[in-house]
């Protein structure tokens, strides 16, 4: 590993800070009110072009860190900002989320979708055209340009949600378990689109999912958060160079890493989905899940 | 190529099937009409022979009535459908945007739904008058409800993950309602606006003939009746009966498929068909 270190990729400008983060849900159902704390206390600093994963069990509050930076939950404690300016004054569309699965819009084809954001922004048709043309070569659907989205399989309605969130040329894209739906095999192929795609456009990106594995392939950084702290519980650099294979061997030993030190989060061992490639007995943890 | 074309003839085929079976149908159905002139249960004014009402129909085609009739009423049609279809998008989303109005009216909606289009017809005479503005009247009362509702529903059923999306790509307002609200709740709309069409349709005819409209085809109906012309009244009927048949399986068939298409649930039709 230390041999590696010197590989982390140093940008200096910080694209987000998150600050003392705090949210918490009150239960107005039962008559005692009782407070519910997700995220207690957060401090989180994403710099440009980096790519953050975050990982942790369901009810980490994951996800709700991601719908507070995407500004779609505007009640919170703490700051944050994006480029120096703080939520409020930057627009959403630096902050745009690709969702886990269904977002799309059943009345367009795969290029209206792709435009959508362009159509609201009122760009001119020309530039359009030239940049949804260009975001569908990018994600190798070509042939599909005037599908309709239930014409797709589960692995290109993902690639096409990646360019409609891309065609607004988003500070920061925020990603919500974008494949948890997906068989094994789609996700390792979409990992790939995903990397080669980061490798090319150099998006900063906030990942955010609860398989461990996708968190090390993908991520710069990853952190892990607990439930029971409602804050990161570790922060684990990897240090594999970019442009990146999914199948490199520092993958499986930090994957394997973070399950052994996180036994306080009550792992399932590789029931979920094994990778019909690594069936060998080694890899058997590489697709743990929380 | 080959299985275009086997695919193109088994259409073909069933079409002709469809088609031989229609005519069978009709044929029979004529048939016995014909008989039960032929027995003189009813004595010739009251039921015409199927041979008559076609010479009625010549004829009335011949004086240009049918025609002009036919015109003037889907004339009215046109306008009272089309100011339904605005009037009822509008309160629709009007009852989207103040859900305290919403649940209120939508509940109002409902029981206005089902009320009979004929019943408005005293109150729309003494209220307008025995006018065309009068007919209007009871076609939009009696359609602009179906529309309200389907919008209302179309708009809050939409799934939030849509409204989410588009928000987070930056529509708002006017943006939000005309790229998203809309054509999401187009599948609905259509249902909506198809049932408010044959609810027009009623009504209309209704409202004519009760109204005493000065023209149209209720009013060849109401001259039918005043000077005991069967054959007159059949033919009028066989014309309202063949209208409806057009715009229904053409129009708002086409549409629908459409629709259907685009949002992927033809196929899962087309299969459940077979």
């Amino acid at each position: 590993m230390s041999n590696l270190e010197s590989l982390i990729q140093t940008k200096n400008k910080s694209v987000l800070e998150l600050k003392n983060i705090t949210k918490e849900y009150q239960d107005n159902k039962s008559r005692v009110k009782t407070k519910h704390t997700v995220i207690n206390n957060l401090n989180l600093n994403i710099k440009d072009g980096e790519f953050v994963t975050i990982v942790g069990p369901s009810g980490c509050g994951k996800s709700t860190l991601l719908n507070l930076v995407a500004g779609l939950d505007q009640t919170f404690g703490g700051s944050i900002q994006v480029d120096d300016k703080p939520l409020a004054l930057s627009p959403s569309t630096d902050r745009v989320v690709v969702f886990q699965e269904g977002a799309l819009f059943p009345w367009l084809t795969v290029y209206g979708n792709i435009e959508f954001g362009l159509a609201i922004g009122k760009v001119p048709k020309k530039q359009r055209n030239e940049k949804v043309k260009k975001l569908i070569e990018m994600i190798q659907l070509t042939n599909f340009t005037n599908a309709y989205i239930h014409q797709l399989s589960g692995g290109m309605k993902q690639r096409v949600a990646i360019a409609r969130a891309l065609a607004l040329d988003p500070k920061i894209l925020l990603m919500d378990e974008p494949f948890a739906a997906l068989d094994v095999q789609t996700k390792r192929m979409l990992y790939s689109h995903l990397l080669r795609i980061h490798d090319e456009t150099k998006k900063t990106i906030l990942f955010v999912t609860h398989n461990i594995h996708e968190a090390v392939a993908l991520g710069d950084r990853v952190i892990i958060m607990s439930p029971k702290l409602a804050n990161i519980k570790k922060e684990i650099s990897v240090n594999i160079p970019r442009p990146r294979s999914i199948d490199h061997p520092f993958v499986e030993t930090i994957t394997k890493e973070i399950i052994s030190e996180s036994d306080g989060l009550s792992i399932k061992n590789g029931l979920i989905g094994i990778d019909p490639k690594n069936k060998d007995q080694e890899n058997d943890n590489s697709t743990t899940t929380f | 190529m080959l299985k275009i074309q086997d695919q193109v003839s088994s259409v073909r085929k069933i079409d002709l099937e469809e088609l031989s079976n229609t005519i069978l149908f009709i044929a029979v159905f004529i048939g016995i009409w014909q008989l039960a002139y032929l027995s003189g249960i009813w004595p010739k004014v009251s039921l015409p022979s199927p041979l008559l009402v076609l010479e009625s129909f010549i004829e009335l085609i011949q004086d240009n009535t049918l025609l002009v009739s036919i015109g003037v009423t889907l004339y009215r049609l046109l306008i009272g459908f089309a100011a339904s279809i605005a009037i009822g998008i509008g309160i629709g989303l009007a009852m989207v945007k103040f859900t305290g109005f919403g649940k209120t009216m939508s509940s109002f909606a409902i029981g206005l739904q089902s009320f009979p289009s004929v019943a408005w017809v005293p109150f729309a005479i003494l209220l307008i008058g025995l006018n065309d503005a009068g007919i209007l009247f009871v076609v939009i009362m009696s359609s602009v409800f179906s529309v309200m509702m389907s919008a209302y529903s179309g708009i809050r059923n939409i799934p939030p993950i849509y409204l989410k999306a588009a928000r987070n790509m930056g529509a708002k307002g006017f943006s939000l309602f005309r790229h998203l609200m809309i054509p999401a709740a187009t599948p609905a709309l259509i249902i909506g606006i198809k049932q408010a069409w044959s609810f027009a349709w009623h009504a209309l005819v209704g409202a004519e003939i009760l109204m005493a409209a000065s023209i149209g085809i209720g009013h060849i109906m109401l001259i039918g009746r005043e000077f005991q012309l069967m054959d007159q009244i059949i033919a009028s009927m066989i014309t309202i009966f063949a209208l409806g048949m057009i715009f229904d399986k053409i129009i708002f068939a086409k549409l629908e498929d459409k629709v259907r298409e685009k949002w992927g649930l033809r196929q899962e039709q087309d299969i459940e068909n077979k």
